[in-house]
């Protein structure tokens, strides 16, 4: 059972009347690891995640969460799963403390039993002075630390985990990555989507890129950079310096620059002119991320 | 996943959970529910009872009374439903909160309804109590018997609230839900006088409404006058009817509109 990978998706399908926003995707998320599902607004991270909750149809293929088919998804399995989604959709009017309370009883759980968990789910998160506040009297960086310590009432197996971070502070952003690797430690499977790059990075086993419903590659952040743009990028700005011929490199034109993708940046650097100025740095997961989704804005 | 609701403990998580809510927000709600239904008592009772003798056969009071119970509890289950719910759905994102846990679409629907229907009957109790310090209920066990009868009719009241808020895309739509069928039922139920005095269309109209058939059972009950039991079952039948349709149309349409 424990070689069962927590969620499966084969030629996972969904359409919106004409349009296709998940073509056919084949991926596996296995116990105990932190997966990222990386794309552009409009990717189709959030329908995925959806179907997986079984808060969507799906169209055509197969999803398995827990090796259960999600169109037979019974309560129990629903039960082991903790959602995080985009939207804080936390109850504005009762507490913190109120919020957990009855959240919990969505679970089957009862009211006194959730009551003795509530004060661990908030520390948690830090949040424990903050139990009898109402949620409206919360910052933005508390709702979304409250919305994730709700998600694991249920004692979670599986957290979905959708923008997580998003719009928070970095002390906010700190303490939720480390509470998240916890959950991993404890054995807890967790997909996450994010638009912050280090921090796909930084919690991710392995990064599932995903643009127009189709997955363009996947591995572990090490691999993608290796795969994508080598280990270094040099920013040469236009026009480039006469005699410098640019052939054999890995390029990529991003309109007033140049970039560069090389293993070794002495190889680049021996052929430029001396007085071409550039710029060097280490590539990263946000190049890689660029690189497979192109650099058009996304809004519509 | 099965559309009929039952009770189940997830179902009375929904309705505590509005309960809850209720408790911080009760002054506000019992204006709505309580002191509203009140102030169309006073008027109408003091107002039009002083020009009005008698309306079939009984004193204005006695007629207006479980007029204004009915109202009431379809006003406040209708609200709920509409405005209430809507607000959850899809101002707070709470249904999406809810469902991402155990709980299925129709316990969450139903436990909606039966929050509502609690709500109707804090109102139509309120009517009650102060219609019979009035001197407006000749018969107190009819109209305590009547109360169950306004609780089933008040879950078919929030269940076609449901209805209109699986149709809305913005609160604006209410106001079409308010104004064709919150206000005839207010007019054309029978509230203020009997339905025999408007002509015969309006008369089929508002025997399709179903606070008319509320009215009808509830009325001879609190007025202390023989009810027809032949008469009374079908009047329930028909509003059980309707709220099993209305629960299942409402059903589909939220699950097409949040799933699909």
């Amino acid at each position: 059972m424990t070689d069962t990978p927590v969620i499966a998706a084969r030629g996972l399908t969904k359409r919106f009347g004409e349009f296709e926003a998940v073509k056919g995707i084949d991926f596996q998320v296995e116990r105990a690891r932190c997966i990222g599902l990386l794309g552009p607004n409009g990717a189709g991270k959030t329908t995925t995640m959806r179907m997986i909750m079984g808060l969507s149809t799906v169209s055509g293929g197969e999803l398995s969460v827990f090796g259960v088919p999600v169109q037979r998804m019974t309560r129990e399995l629903k039960a082991r799963i903790g959602m995080v989604s985009q939207e804080n959709n936390l109850d504005p009017d009762i507490t913190v403390g109120e919020n957990l309370i009855v959240y919990g009883r969505y679970f089957g759980l009862p009211p006194a039993g959730v009551r003795d968990r509530v004060p661990e789910l908030l520390r948690f998160m830090q949040l424990q002075e903050k139990t009898d506040a109402t949620v409206n009297q919360l910052s933005g960086g508390m709702k979304r630390r409250l919305v994730i310590a709700r998600a694991l009432i249920g004692a979670s197996e599986l957290v979905i985990l959708d923008e997580p971070t998003t719009g928070l502070d970095p002390q906010a952003r700190v303490l939720i990555w480390k509470q998240l690797l916890k959950l991993k430690a404890q054995g807890k499977t967790l997909l996450l989507t994010t638009h912050y790059m280090d921090e796909a990075q930084r919690l991710c086993d392995r990064i599932i890129v995903i643009d127009h419903g189709e997955i363009l590659d996947e591995g572990t952040p090490q691999e993608l950079i290796d795969r994508h743009v080598k280990g270094h990028v040099i920013e040469i700005r236009k026009p480039l310096p006469t005699g410098f011929v640019d052939g054999r490199f890995d390029s990529e034109d991003v309109g007033d620059a140049i970039l560069y993708y090389v293993q070794a940046p002495r190889d680049l650097v021996a052929d430029l002119p001396e007085a071409a100025v550039y710029m060097h740095r280490q590539a990263n997961l946000e190049d890689v991320f660029l690189r497979l989704t192109g650099r058009q804005l996304r809004e519509n | 996943m099965a559309v009929i609701p039952i009770a189940t403990p997830y179902t009375m998580a929904v309705t505590w959970r509005q309960y809850v809510v209720w408790r911080k927000l009760i002054w506000s709600s019992l204006v709505t529910n309580v002191a509203n239904p009140l102030l169309f008592l006073f008027a109408f009772g003091f107002g039009l009872g002083r020009f009005i003798e008698d309306i079939d056969g009984m004193r204005y009071l006695v007629f207006v009374v479980p007029g204004m119970v009915a109202y009431s509890a379809m006003f406040a289950a209708s609200f709920e439903t509409t405005i209430g719910s809507f607000s959850r759905y899809f101002m707070q994102r709470n249904w999406d909160a809810t469902l991402a846990t155990p709980v299925t679409l129709s316990e969450l629907l139903f436990g909606e309804v039966l929050w509502a229907a609690a709500k109707a009957m804090l109102s139509a109790v309120s009517v009650v109590i102060v219609g019979w310090l009035w001197g407006g209920i000749p018969s107190l066990t009819g109209a305590l018997i009547s109360l169950p009868i306004v609780f089933i009719a008040s879950i078919g009241f929030a269940c076609y609230g449901l209805v209109a808020t699986s149709l809305a895309r913005g609160y604006e739509f209410f106001s079409y839900f308010f104004t064709f069928w919150v206000t005839p039922m207010f007019v054309f139920s029978g509230v203020f006088f009997e339905i025999d005095r408007f002509p015969v269309v309006v008369q089929a109209i508002a025997w399709a409404l179903p606070m008319t058939h509320l009215i009808a059972i509830i009325r001879p009950l609190s007025a202390g006058i023989p009810l027809d039991l032949g008469w009374a079952a079908l009047h329930l039948s028909y509003t059980i009817a309707l709220t099993i349709a209305a629960f299942v149309i409402a059903y589909r349409r939220t699950r097409r509109r949040m799933f699909d």
